[in-house]
Formats: C-alpha cells, structure tokens, sequence
C-alpha cells in the first residue's frame, strides 16, 4: 500500500495521514491487518461525511452494493481545516474495465487524464496518449498546467530565476525523449525593470516515451500487468508582488502494458499434420 | 452512432467527476468517526502540526 510506505515522509512533512471510506470499522481492520496498514481508516458507513464533503460519487446506480462510495482523492488540510492542495486520480483502470469493447474498438483510448492536482499556484494534469501500449511503441505524455490568475511561472533559458523543468525518473522499461516546452510570453516585471520569459494561464508541455521490449518492461510491471512511470514537475511560481517557494510536484503515468498476451506460437507448431 | 453516444455520455460523466469536493481554500466540514480500532477521530486530533492530508477512497472490501 503505497501510502504506508510513504508514511514516514508524510510525516516528515508534519502532516497527519488518514484514509475514509464507507466501510464498517469490521471491514477496515481486516484490510489494516491484511496490506499492514497502521495509520487510522475512518468508518463513513452511511457516507455522511463523504456527502458533506460533495465527494459521494453520483454515477453509481442507487440500487447496487457500492452506491456510497467517494470519488477517489486526497486533500491536504492546514490546521485550520481549509484546503491547501487537492490531488485527484482519475483511475483509469475502472475506466478501462468499464468500456473494454469500447476501447478495443477504437484503438485507442482518448487521452486519458490520470492525475490532477491543484494548488495555490496552478491545476495540473497530466495524461498519456495511449492507455494501454505494446512494447515499441512511442506514447506522448502531456502536462497540462493551468496557472492561477496573477500566477506566472519561468520558461527554460531564464536567467536568475527557476525556470520550469519536467524531468523523468531513469527507468530501464522506457526510454525518455526531451520535453517540448511551448513558446513563452515575455513578460515585463516593473519592479525590477526587466523582461523575463514566463508563462501565464494555460499551457501544455509534451514529451515522448518509447516502451522498451519484452524483457525491459517485464520485470517492472507491477501484479496488473502495469507500468508506472514517475517524473517530477519542477517551478517557482509569482504574482506581481511575491514569489512563492519553489515547488516539486510528483507525476506518475500508469500505462496498461499489452505485451503479456501477444504470445503466440507460431502457426508451424500450432497445427499438427493429420495422422503425425 | 449508439458506440459514439455511449462515448460521449461516457466522457461527460467523466468530466463531471473530474472536479468534486472542496476547493483549495475552502474551509472543510469537521468530522467525528469511529477507525479501524473502534477509536473516535476527529480533524483536529489526527492532524499534525501542518495539517492532515486526508484520501478518500472506494472501499476496503472489494
């Protein structure tokens, strides 16, 4: 359970840590006792606080068992309760399991958004052209940033200031291609007198990945036959009168790795000769 | 055409659910809930000194 493994560092942060979902405390001790998980599970039997919080997720059908459950997401609260930063995951996997034919009959599915995040100085989503790759293939992964009104961010090759990079993690089951980065504005900072390259609003950055072979990808593939890839998102973020710390956002692209069922003998020793 | 309105309907449930819950700024109800132990809780009490990150999730049991 990656929370539990991240525990520590949560609480590096001096950040408390609990989950809520909508089971019975019987059924959230039994999954603590089977994934080893030790920080609270908070019982919302009934979704009243799921509901309160406008997370119950309406697309359920009424009738059905998992009528109640929440959207899936994660909010860091300060001390007094208001939201600093909200990190939404869309799963994809659900999606996937919910519209198989749909997918496999067009090929492809639409970029899929697989992560959002938002904090004071932007939203940001990240998505993969494919959600589902062979091995060879080359997917595009994008980053969509939206800044907040007044927010402006650096472009690569300021000077003096931390412009924004988008690194991936070494990974032996992918090979990374340089970033796209959009053309910037040039924007005047009076308080300074100079003219900086930045962004403002919207803007998106691309890069490839190729999916290595077989025996790259195979031994990174976790028990759903997926391939998770990690990068980080790095900028400073101002507005006209402040700069706020420079920030360091995690990405993670989840990719279904299709290569597992393309194995076939070949036809020679499929058939077998009548009377041999 | 129904496999593309199916679609459609598909992506725009998705959009909807792409922003729920609070919004960053907004203050958030308190609550009080029993834990995996029987234990009350409350924000205040789980909180560390910079807060709590709290995860919404679907459910333990399937």
């Amino acid at each position: 359970m990656e929370l539990q493994a991240n525990l520590a560092k949560i609480r590096e942060q001096q950040l408390g840590l609990a989950a809520i979902s909508y089971d019975s405390p019987a059924v959230l001790k039994n999954f603590a006792g089977r994934t080893g998980i030790t920080f609270p599970l908070l019982s919302d039997t009934g979704s009243k606080v799921i509901r309160e919080w406008g997370m119950l997720n309406e697309n359920v059908a009424a009738n059905t068992p998992q009528f109640g459950i929440p959207h899936p997401g994660t909010f860091i609260l300060d001390g007094n309760g208001v939201v600093v930063s909200r990190f939404f995951e869309s799963d994809f996997r659900e999606r996937y399991t919910a519209s198989e034919i749909l997918v496999r009959q067009f090929g492809a599915a639409p970029g899929s958004p697989q992560t959002e995040m938002e904090n004071r100085h932007l939203k940001l989503v990240n998505s993969a052209s494919l959600a589902a790759a062979k091995w060879g293939q080359r997917i595009a992964l994008v980053l969509d940033v939206d800044l907040k009104p007044g927010m402006h961010v650096y472009a690569p090759g300021v000077q003096g200031y931390i412009a924004v990079d988008w690194s991936m993690a070494e990974s032996p089951a992918v090979k990374v291609h340089e970033a796209t980065y959009p053309a910037s504005q040039q924007i005047n900072l009076p308080a300074i007198h100079e003219t900086v390259p930045a962004y403002k609003g919207k803007f998106q950055i691309v890069r490839d990945v190729t999916i290595g072979t077989d025996a790259q990808v195979k031994p990174a593939l976790n028990e759903k036959g997926e391939l998770i890839i990690h990068g980080t998102f790095r900028y400073q973020a101002c507005d006209d009168r402040t700069c706020y710390i420079p920030e360091t956002l995690p990405l993670a692209w989840t990719v279904r790795y299709e290569g597992l069922d393309r194995q076939r003998a070949p036809a020679e020793l499929q058939r077998k000769a009548p009377g041999k | 055409m129904r496999a593309l309105a199916i679609c459609l309907l598909f992506a725009a449930s998705l959009a909807r659910a792409a922003d729920p819950g609070p919004a960053v700024g907004a203050r958030t109800p308190d609550f009080d809930l029993a834990d995996q132990n029987g234990q009350r809780q409350t924000r205040a009490g789980l909180s560390g000194p910079k807060g709590l990150m709290l995860v919404f999730f679907r459910s333990a049991d399937w």
